[in-house]
C-alpha cells in the first residue's frame, strides 16, 4: 500500500502548522515518548518468560534431589549416577539420540534438496508452497496414524509388496513400528520435518538466488555451480538454524515415541514421564534427572544457536541479502 | 541448467508432493472403510461407522472439538497480542534487557517440551493453575509465543515506523494512528501468527495431558486412545475431522485477513 492511501484517511489537524513548528524544535520522535513504553510492551512476555524459566529451574533443582515438598533438601548427584548405571535408562539416552540425529540430519538434507528444487524450477510460490505448508498444520498424533496405515506389517506398503509377489506374508515385511530400530518414528518425523526445513529456508534461498545468484550467472557461472558455490553457502545460517530447532524439538517430543516406539528401550521423554507419574514419589528425581540430561543436550544446542545468531547478525550487517 | 537436471528436480518435486498428499488421502479413505482386510489394496466395504462414532452424542467428540477450537482461538488471540507488543518493543526501542528478551523468545523452541512441562507442573499446582483450563492456556501460550514474536518482529521491521511518524507529524492522535495505520499494516502478520499459534495449541498433546490432568479434554487427547486401540476406521475418522477442522479455521482466518489487509496476501498462509 502506498503512503498516500494511508495518510489520506487522516484529517489534517487544525493546528498542523503550529504542531510541526513545535515538534521540529524538540527533535520529536513519536515513538520514543516515554522511557517506560518498551517495558510496558514486554511486560506480559516477561511474566510468562519468568514462569518458564522458573519451571525449568525448578525441574533442574529436582534432578539434584532438591524437592522440599518431599523433604529432600540435600543436593546430590545420585540420580544422575544411577541413570548411568541402569542399562535400561542408558539405552533410553542412546535411542533418543539416535532417532533425533538420524531424523534431523536426513530432514535437513532432504529439506534443502526440496527447497533447492522448488527455487531452481520456480515453484517457490503458489500451489506447491501450499503443499509444503500442509505438514506444518497436521499434528504428530495424526502423523503417527499415517505411519501405522502405511508402514505397519498389515499396512498398505506391505499389501502392495504382497500383491507384487515380493513378500509371501505379513510377517515377512520388516517390522518398522514398536521396535528398537525406531524406523516408524523416524519416518513420521521426516514427514513433518522435511517440509518444515524447506519452508524455513525457502524465502532466504529464493531471495539470494534471485539477487546474488543471478549476478553470478551474469558473470558466466552455470546455474548448478552458482547454486553450489554462491546460494547454498549463503543459506547455511538459515539451514543450521532450522536444523537446531528440529533437533531440539525431536529430542524432547513425547507423542511419536509414545505412539510408535518400543516398550524397551523407551525414548527419553517417554521414560521420563513414566518415572514422573510413578506412584512412588521417590521416583520423581529420576524423571528430573532424565529431563536434566535432555536439558543438558539442548543447552549445548542453545549455546550453538546463540553464537550462530550473533554471527548471522554481523554477517547480515555486511551483506543485507536477508532483508 | 541442463535439461536432465531440470527434469530431475521436477521429479523430486513430484515425489515430494506425492509423499505429502498420499498419507492424507489414505486416512481419508480409511475413515470411511468398513471391511479392509489383508491383503486387499482397496476397502472391501465402506461404512459410516467411524463418522457415526464421531458425531454420536455419547462419544462427546463434537462437543470436545468445539471447546478445543475455542481454547486454541483464545490462545491464538493472546499469543498474537503479546507477540505484537513484544515485537514492537524489540524493533522500535532500545532498552535494558533487550538481549535477554530476544534470547528468552527462542528458549521455548530450544528447550525440550517434556522438560518444560514436568518442570512447570509443580509450580502451577501451587498457583492453582494445574488441572484447569487457565493453566492449559498459559502453557500453550508459552509454547506459541516464540513463533508469534518471530513473525511479528519480521513484519514490524519490514513495515517500519515511517508512516506512523508521518501521521503523528500531520497531527493524528495515537488512537487514529493505531487504528488507521499500525493495525492495517500489521494485519497480514497478525493473521499469520494467529494461524501458527492456533495450530501449535490445537496440536498439543503432552502439555495438555500433564497440565490439564485429565480435567481439560481436547480433541487431540480424545483421539489418542483410538490410535492405540488399533481401530483404524475410528482413528482415521478423528484424524480426518481434525484436518478438516484445521483447514476450515484457516479459511476463515485467511478470509478475514484478506478482507482487511491492503495487499491481499499474508506472511505464512497466503
Amino acid at each position: 500500500m502506498s503512503a498516500d492511501q494511508q495518510t489520506a484517511k487522516i484529517k489534517l489537524h487544525p493546528g498542523w502548522l503550529e504542531q510541526i513548528k513545535r515538534i521540529s524544535h524538540k527533535g520529536f520522535c513519536p515513538l520514543n515518548r516515554a522511557k517506560a513504553v518498551p517495558y510496558l510492551l514486554i511486560l506480559p512476555f516477561a511474566i510468562l518468560s519468568l514462569l518458564f524459566i522458573y519451571g525449568i529451574g525448578n525441574g533442574f533443582l529436582q534432578s539434584f534431589g532438591i524437592i522440599p515438598s518431599l523433604d529432600l533438601n540435600t543436593p546430590t548427584l545420585k540420580y544422575y549416577i544411577e541413570i548411568f548405571s541402569r542399562p535400561e535408562l542408558l539405552s533410553s539416552i542412546w535411542i533418543s539420540l539416535y532417532i533425533t540425529l538420524v531424523s534431523s540430519v536426513t530432514a535437513a538434507v532432504l529439506g534443502v534438496l526440496i527447497c533447492a528444487a522448488l527455487v531452481l524450477t520456480g515453484h517457490d510460490r503458489g500451489r506447491m508452497m501450499g503443499v509444503v505448508k500442509i505438514p506444518i498444520a497436521i499434528p504428530h498424533t495424526v502423523v503417527a496414524l499415517f505411519v501405522i496405515c502405511i508402514f505397519a506389517q498389515s499396512g498398505l506398503l506391505a499389501r502392495v509388496l504382497y500383491s507384487l509377489g515380493l513378500i509371501s506374508s505379513q510377517s515377512s515385511f520388516p517390522s518398522l513400528l514398536y521396535t528398537g530400530n525406531g524406523a516408524g518414528i523416524i519416518l513420521a518425523y521426516l514427514w513433518k520435518e522435511v517440509p518444515f526445513i524447506a519452508f524455513f529456508v525457502i524465502s532466504v534461498m529464493a531471495n539470494i538466488s534471485s539477487t546474488l545468484g543471478e549476478a553470478a550467472e551474469n558473470l558466466g557461472a552455470g546455474k548448478w555451480r552458482t547454486f553450489i558455490e554462491v546460494t547454498l553457502p549463503l543459506c547455511m545460517p538459515a539451514i543450521k538454524n532450522a536444523f537446531l530447532i528440529v533437533f531440539a524439538y525431536t529430542l524432547g517430543a513425547y507423542e511419536l515415541p509414545y505412539l510408535l516406539g518400543a516398550t524397551a528401550p523407551r525414548a527419553l521423554p517417554v521414560q521420563a514421564f513414566i518415572e514422573y507419574t510413578h506412584p512412588d514419589l521417590q521416583h520423581r528425581p529420576y524423571a528430573m534427572a532424565l529431563n536434566g540430561i535432555m536439558f543438558f543436550i539442548s543447552f549445548i544446542i542453545v549455546l550453538l544457536y546463540y553464537r550462530l545468531v550473533q554471527r548471522d547478525k554481523s554477517m547480515m550487517n555486511g551483506m543485507n541479502a536477508n532483508d | 541448467m541442463t535439461k536432465t537436471g531440470y527434469t530431475f528436480l521436477k521429479i523430486v518435486i513430484k515425489l515430494f508432493a506425492f509423499s505429502i498428499l498420499f498419507p492424507v488421502a489414505i486416512v481419508a479413505i480409511w475413515s470411511f472403510a468398513g471391511r479392509w482386510s489383508w491383503p486387499q489394496l482397496l476397502p472391501e466395504t465402506f461404512s459410516l461407522r467411524g463418522m457415526a462414532e464421531l458425531f454420536s452424542s455419547y462419544s462427546g467428540a463434537m462437543q470436545t472439538l468445539g471447546s478445543s477450537v475455542l481454547l486454541s482461538i483464545m490462545v491464538a488471540i493472546l499469543a498474537v497480542v503479546i507477540g505484537a507488543m513484544t515485537a514492537r518493543a524489540l524493533v522500535f526501542y532500545n532498552f535494558t534487557g533487550k538481549q535477554a528478551v530476544e534470547f528468552s523468545a527462542v528458549l521455548p523452541i530450544i528447550i525440550p517440551g517434556t522438560v518444560f512441562a514436568m518442570g512447570i507442573h509443580v509450580p502451577l499446582i501451587r498457583l492453582g493453575l494445574a488441572d484447569n483450563i487457565y493453566g492449559v492456556i498459559l502453557v500453550h501460550l508459552i509454547c506459541t509465543l516464540p513463533y508469534t514474536i518471530k513473525i511479528m518482529t519480521d513484519i514490524t521491521k519490514a513495515f517500519g515506523s515511517k508512516l506512523e511518524e508521518q501521521a503523528a507529524i500531520l497531527g493524528a492522535s495515537p488512537w487514529q494512528i493505531a487504528a488507521d495505520i499500525t493495525l492495517p499494516s500489521l494485519l497480514p502478520g497478525l493473521v499469520s501468527s494467529g494461524c501458527m499459534a492456533y495450530i501449535i495449541s490445537f496440536s498439543q498433546y503432552f502439555l495438555t495431558l500433564l497440565i490439564g490432568g485429565g480435567h481439560v479434554k481436547t480433541f487431540t487427547l480424545l483421539m489418542v486412545p483410538y490410535l492405540q486401540s488399533g481401530d483404524r476406521t475410528v482413528a482415521s475418522a478423528y484424524s480426518f475431522v481434525f484436518i478438516i477442522a484445521t483447514l476450515l479455521v484457516f479459511i476463515v482466518f485467511d478470509a478475514a485477513g484478506r478482507k482487511f489487509s491492503h495487499d491481499g496476501h499474508g506472511y505464512l498462509f497466503t
